[in-house]
């Protein structure tokens, strides 16, 4: 018997604490505006965007239905660029491939990547004895506060300028006043001693083009450039349902991608295949010479390939993680990441249900979905989330899911 | 494995299958409003309430209780539980909800009678089940409980095939939703023709009287009707039909933001905050006479009113039946 009773109890208190919140008000009502502003004007400058988004539709339907074989072929083309490709079935396998490769006492550098959240992969790092820092400014922020992330995209939404200069002013011991450009500007220095002096750098991708190897990681900051270039080693953690067959579809991928995330056009979009190499001096090839020389993948199932089996969810391996529903979702609005667990709002409720936490974490964030289906008129995907959201609750009231 | 879900959805889904309606009203309550105007029990176009409207001013008590109760608390299983033995120990639903004020429940009562009247000035004959009328199941549906929904679905059907009718007139747009898209994987031979009451004021907009509305009203899209029925134009169709000017929501028609309702049961709080905050979103428009056309969203937005707002909110109905009345 699981019983439900008190758990909706605590989440609906947790739901209408956020909701009271000043900073989660402001922050969200700001960056839905810009959000929806940002979108419009780049579909308009780039109007060949929605029928790119339904070719993509495609590419992910054919990559879902052919994951074994993609996964297969994908290791092999790491392989044969000089890299190692490992598959970790589970959570805890993804996280020992990694130690495996790092050891002990070492210092390492990370981008962002909801999976690295997923697996709580900082945490479990630092607990075998090494040193790792978030390189997004946002997930800086939050490593600083020791709080999760309350968006995708935009992990510290909820924190203003004021208390980011707080907690800077109490790490780096010196006055920090509460000017961005000033918060941006102590953390670049920081941050730029660690890029050099890391052992490892981690990063996830948003796309893995099976056909090549090839990783594709798009950014803005510039963090990944440097966290996956300038250290001597360079893990890649990615989940399998990023896999597409070739190099041209991960472009498409990429492309639909970055427009839906409110990048416009990305700053940076790192495509990495392999560990660096020159065969400058007699054609002998050598690894290592500017950028790392080693490469490792790890591709992660935990869950995901079981959901790509049921007919009623694999769609939901389609997200992008552009974000963009959450910023159309009434209950996002006023709780932020409150409406989740690691994943957020309504596709991350599915999410949570298979791949990060299960359905007893999820159930309450199952009935907390209003099944309005704004975010389907927003995603590029079109996933249905309401359908799936209605098809949990049916194994929640029945009791017809596997704990 | 068996699992225990928040009490108040035991008994929303109990009080269905028992006694036929999500808060265990009477027949005789739900189909009062009717008593005046005679109505066939059999005919081709049926008039299907699904006592929402009726229930609205019991769930707004209900939620009440549950925003002042600890869900998990005992009392509260107390409570819920003698909501449930009500046959056993002869407490009715009033005594229960003794809270609701009369005029409440007489506005939305008459909610269903305006639409009546409404659709007969416009010349449509048509039956209506009475007190034998069951709700359409659409929160088993919605909260989970569809093999529950299998079963109780087909006593639906029974009280409406008693009509003979062909077509059903649905004032909700919940109860639309799940004739048209899922009673049909339910029942076989489930080929009634469903429309919503806004189909057929569109089809005959053009007989509608003149409203005299010296302001502008604002419409607030259901997210069932605008969405997952596609019905968003017809009411501006409708409206300009009888000379009310429209003013538009930046999130209208298929982007409308949902009034928070489908929550209220288990969120009350959150629940009023996004019904709060749509309210606000509708005003900035320009216009505080907001039409909506469902009865959940009528609810929520009533809920989500700040205290002294003068904003009105009304169904589409109650605003149609001025015409009806000059």
């Amino acid at each position: 018997m699981t019983d439900f009773r008190k758990d909706f109890v605590k989440y609906a208190k947790s739901l209408n604490e956020a909701s009271e919140d000043k900073n989660i008000r402001t922050a969200i009502s700001r960056a839905v505006s810009s959000y929806r502003n940002t979108v419009s004007e780049t579909l308009e400058r780039f109007p060949h965007t929605p029928a790119l988004a339904e070719e993509v539709q495609e590419i992910k339907t054919r990559s879902m239905a052919t994951l074994d074989t993609l996964l297969e072929q994908a290791m092999a083309s790491v392989e044969r660029n000089k890299g190692k490709a490992f598959y970790a079935k589970d959570h805890q396998a993804a996280l020992e491939i990694a130690l495996g490769i790092i050891g002990k006492g070492k210092t390492v550098v990370k981008g962002k990547s909801m999976l690295g959240e997923e697996l709580h992969l900082r945490e479990y790092l630092e607990e075998n004895g090494n040193e790792v820092w978030e390189t997004d400014l946002g997930e800086f922020i939050l490593q600083l506060r020791k709080e999760r992330p309350m968006h995708i995209l935009s992990p510290s939404i909820h924190v203003p300028r004021e208390q980011v200069a707080e907690v800077f002013t109490k790490f780096f011991k010196k006055e920090v006043p509460p000017d961005i450009a000033e918060e941006v500007k102590v953390v670049r220095e920081f941050l730029r001693e660690k890029y050099f002096t890391s052992d490892v750098g981690i990063s996830g991708a948003n796309v893995v083009a099976a056909d090549t190897g090839a990783m594709v990681i798009i950014e803005n900051e510039g963090n990944v450039r440097l966290a996956t270039g300038a250290p001597p080693v360079h893990i890649v953690m990615v989940g399998v349902e990023k896999l597409v067959p070739t190099f041209q579809d991960a472009m498409k991928v990429a492309e639909v991608t970055w427009r839906y995330a409110q990048y416009g056009v990305p700053g940076y979009v790192n495509i990495v295949s392999g560990p660096s190499k020159t065969g400058d001096i007699e054609k002998v090839t050598t690894y290592g010479a500017h950028g790392p020389k080693e490469f490792y993948v790890i591709f992660v199932d935990n869950g995901r390939k079981e959901m790509a089996r049921e007919e009623k969810f694999t769609q939901a391996l389609h997200c992008l993680r552009c974000g963009g529903c959450m910023y159309e979702c009434p209950v996002f609005q006023v709780t932020a990441g409150h409406f989740g667990h690691t994943y957020m709002g309504g596709i991350g409720t599915v999410w949570t249900a298979f791949v990060s936490g299960g359905m007893e974490k999820a159930a309450p964030l199952v009935y907390s979905c209003l099944r309005c289906g704004r975010c389907v008129e927003r995603c590029p995907m079109s996933i249905n989330v309401p359908a799936m959201i209605g098809e949990l609750r049916e194994r929640i009231v029945y009791g017809t899911y596997e704990d | 494995m068996e699992t225990k879900m928040p009490m108040v959805l035991d008994v929303i889904s109990e009080n269905i299958i028992k006694h036929g309606s999500p808060l265990a009203l009477k027949g005789s309550e739900v189909a009062s409003w009717a008593k005046e105007l005679n109505l066939p029990v059999k005919g081709d176009l049926l008039f299907y309430t699904g006592g929402e409207y009726q229930m609205l001013p019991f769930i707004d008590s209900l939620v009440k209780t549950i925003t002042h109760l600890d869900q998990g608390s005992k009392v509260f299983s107390m409570m819920m539980g003698a909501r449930n033995i009500l046959n056993k120990t002869g407490i009715s639903p009033e005594k229960m909800y003794a809270s609701v004020l009369a005029k409440d429940k007489d506005r939305y009562n008459s909610v269903c009678f305006k639409a009546a009247k409404v659709l007969k000035e416009l010349g449509y004959e048509f039956c209506y089940s009475g007190s034998e009328e069951l709700y359409s199941g659409a929160l088993l549906y919605e909260l989970g409980y569809l093999k529950d929904m299998k079963d109780y679905a087909k006593r639906v059907v029974e009280v409406i095939k008693k009509s003979g009718a062909k077509t059903i007139v649905c004032l909700s747009p919940h109860a639309a939703e799940v004739f048209k898209f899922v009673y049909p994987k339910l029942i076989e031979g489930f080929d009634f023709e469903i429309c919503t009451y806004i189909d057929l004021v569109w089809e005959r907009r053009d007989k509608l009287a003149k409203i005299s509305s010296p302001e502008s009203v604002v419409i607030h899209d259901s997210c069932r009707l605008a969405r997952e029925l596609n019905i968003h134009q017809e009411l501006r169709d409708i409206l300009e039909s009888v000379g009310a000017e429209v003013k538009e929501a930046q999130m209208n028609r298929e982007w409308t933001s949902c009034c928070g309702g489908p929550i209220k049961i288990l969120f009350p709080e959150l629940s009023h905050v996004i019904g709060g905050r749509r309210v606000n979103e509708l005003k900035d428009s320009g216009s505080s006479h907001i039409l909506t056309s469902c009865p959940y969203c009528l609810s929520a937005l009533e809920g989500g009113r700040a205290k002294g707002d003068s904003a009105v909110i009304e169904d589409l109905i109650e605003f149609l039946y001025r015409g009806v009345k000059a």
